[in-house]
């Protein structure tokens, strides 16, 4: 398999009023699950859409294992896509929308059946798809994007409409497939999925990057916020004993308090010195959502 | 060629070619029984007395028996070619309408193709509803004219000439259904325009050319109306020339016209279009 990473660089899109994608760069490596995080409207469909030649950039350029989607020569042999907004007509069954597409890329047919299995659909082959329920459609979808047994795999908002059983399958499959080496770009405004799912993060907010790393990377780049909770009878001694620290203290409203510009050794030791008593002493990671509101914020998500 | 047979998977795999034949079929007999009835008078009745020459050498044009074959061999392409039109619409339109574009062009990046294999696979559904409707014509025909005491006309070249020609009708109005689809891209709306365009246009053209011809007294402007699709498709496959009118090319040619011109646009505005 080629190596099937993403680079986008300079990517811009511009409709009438809106500034849709904004100057982006970022890349996305192979082996490893990759959320695509924003609000709505932050560009995450533009973005993934002018990746796959569906929508012209302005400006800028992106390219999957070194070429434009446009030029590859199989397309569907090494990418496999699952957009919002794509859907199957309402009147065909399940297996015949396979089918037609197995037919434009010369692909076998019995790989529509293939595929139908891994995504437990079988039973609903010869079904039309206006009976499909939400999560069959989604997993219609996703046996699409798997007829070519692709290295890279692009996600549009995967979890929307699906129950947790669903997502939890999901979440299982697409690890699975970046655990083989492929490469996996899934775009979500769902944060606590990513922080189950993803390895590395691309943020973006209003067309622009905010963040790209991995998880802990992002998290640590905001740990300036992370807090340390402590329980003490002696409120008043140890507030007076951190405050000489430089850091501040503020009560969190249940009995502890909240304590940030320092680490947890730090405080343990302040306590020590001033002969407080500590009942407990906890280092609070900011979760993923909150970095993602602060990193995010007083940008319109509606544009 | 791959590209080919996928759209006509998606053609056979729903319901609209079906919808559609049936429909043809339909106003196939209904059109079959009223040329073979104004066959029945045109033959065997004389012309009648006190008709302006004009008229009478247009009237005595439509007894001959090569002229009546012809329009019985060819009955029912009124309607046939209008729903030709819409599955050609329905080919492209219900891409967007399912969204199914999307899928359609990741599996094939190259837009033209696409295009090219929707306008070859609607040609080919064209020249089948074409085949179905001469399979049924040819015998309806040699019976009809069998109890006229006249035989079947098929070794006079005129006669087959139309029924070809009528093939190519067929298959060019599937090409200017895909056409016609792509510059409307809403399929209620595509269609709706198609059917009206198709019949209230080709009425008031034919009105309007013909009374402002009348009225400027410049027999070319009622020539005009041969420009419109619908009246060269007519035009093109009949047998004999009727006095007034051009002969039976010039609506292949117009015909071809509209089908490049519809199929080249079509394709040029596609192939730059944002799918989103
Ligand atoms: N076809 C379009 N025409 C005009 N504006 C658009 C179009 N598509 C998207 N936009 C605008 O671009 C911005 C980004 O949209 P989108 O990429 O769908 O965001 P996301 O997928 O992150 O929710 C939004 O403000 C949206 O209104
Ligand atoms: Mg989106």
């Amino acid at each position: 398999m080629s190596d099937g990473q993403i680079v986008v660089s300079g990517l811009t899109k511009h409709y009438k009023n809106v500034r849709a994608v904004d100057n982006l760069s970022f890349t996305v490596e192979p082996g490893r699950v990759t959320g695509f995080l924003g609000p709505n409207g932050a560009g995450k469909t533009t973005t993934l859409r002018m990746l796959l030649n569906l929508v012209k950039p302005t400006a800028g350029t992106a390219t999957i294992g070194g070429q434009r989607y446009a030029d590859l020569k199989d397309p569907l042999r090494t990418v496999g896509a699952v957009l919002e907004a794509s859907s199957a007509h309402k009147g065909r069954t399940g297996i015949n929308h396979l089918r037609v597409i197995c037919g434009a890329a010369g692909f076998p047919r019995q790989r529509a059946d293939e595929v139908m299995a891994t995504v437990g659909l079988t039973p609903a082959a010869k079904r039309k798809f206006k009976g499909y329920s939400l999560g069959m459609r989604q997993r219609l979808g996703i046996a699409a994007a798997l007829l070519g047994d692709p290295q890279v795999l692009v996600l549009d908002e995967p979890a929307n409409g699906l129950d947790p059983e669903g997502i939890r399958w999901m979440r299982d499959l697409l690890k699975a497939l970046a655990a083989q080496g492929r490469t996996v770009l899934v775009s979500s405004h769902l944060l606590s999925e990513m922080q189950l799912l993803a390895d590395d993060l691309v943020i973006i907010a209003a067309g622009k990057l905010v963040r790209q790393g991995t998880v802990t990377q992002v998290m640590d780049s905001m740990a300036h916020s992370a807090q340390v909770r402590v329980r003490t009878p002696q409120v008043e001694e140890l507030t007076s004993a951190l405050t000489a620290l430089k850091a501040t203290v503020t009560p969190n409203g249940e009995g502890a308090l909240m304590v940030a510009g320092i680490d947890a050794p730090g405080v343990g030791r302040a306590a020590l010195k001033a002969g407080v008593e500590l009942h407990e002493l906890t280092l609070e990671r900011p979760d993923l959502e909150r970095v993602f509101l602060e990193l995010t914020a007083g940008k319109a998500a509606i544009r | 060629m791959n590209l080919v047979r996928s759209e006509f998977l998606k053609i056979r795999t729903t319901n609209a070619w079906w919808l559609f034949g049936l429909g043809a079929f339909a106003m196939l007999a209904l059109t079959f029984l009223v040329n073979a009835l104004g066959a029945y008078y045109a033959l065997s009745e004389p012309t009648p007395e006190g008709l302006n020459p004009d008229d009478a050498a247009t009237f005595e044009a439509t007894r001959d028996v090569v002229y009546q074959a012809a329009n019985l061999y060819t009955s029912g392409q009124f309607f046939g070619l209008l729903f030709v039109l819409l599955l050609g619409i329905v080919v492209i339109t219900s891409e967007f309408q399912h969204q199914t574009v999307t899928t359609t062009f990741l599996s094939t990046p190259h837009r033209t193709a696409v295009i090219l294999a929707k306008l070859v696979a609607a040609a080919l559904a064209g020249a089948g509803y074409w085949l179905v409707t001469t399979a049924l014509n040819i015998p309806a025909t040699i019976i009809f004219l069998s109890t006229q005491d006249v035989s079947n006309q098929l070794g006079e070249w005129p006669v087959l000439r139309s029924i070809l020609l009528n093939l190519l009708a067929y298959v060019l109005w599937g090409v200017l259904g895909v056409g016609f689809g792509v510059l409307i891209r809403s399929q209620i709306g595509a269609t709706v325009t198609a059917v009206a365009l198709y019949l209230l246009g080709t009425a008031a053209g034919a009105i309007f050319f013909t009374l402002f011809a009348n009225w400027l007294d410049a027999d070319w402007i009622s020539d005009l109306q041969y420009g419109l699709p619908s009246i060269a498709s007519g035009l093109m496959v009949s047998g004999t020339n009727i006095p007034g009118q051009p002969v039976f090319w010039v609506g292949a040619v117009v015909l071809v016209g509209w089908s490049v011109l519809t199929g080249t646009i079509g394709t040029l505005i596609t192939r730059t279009r944002d799918i989103s």
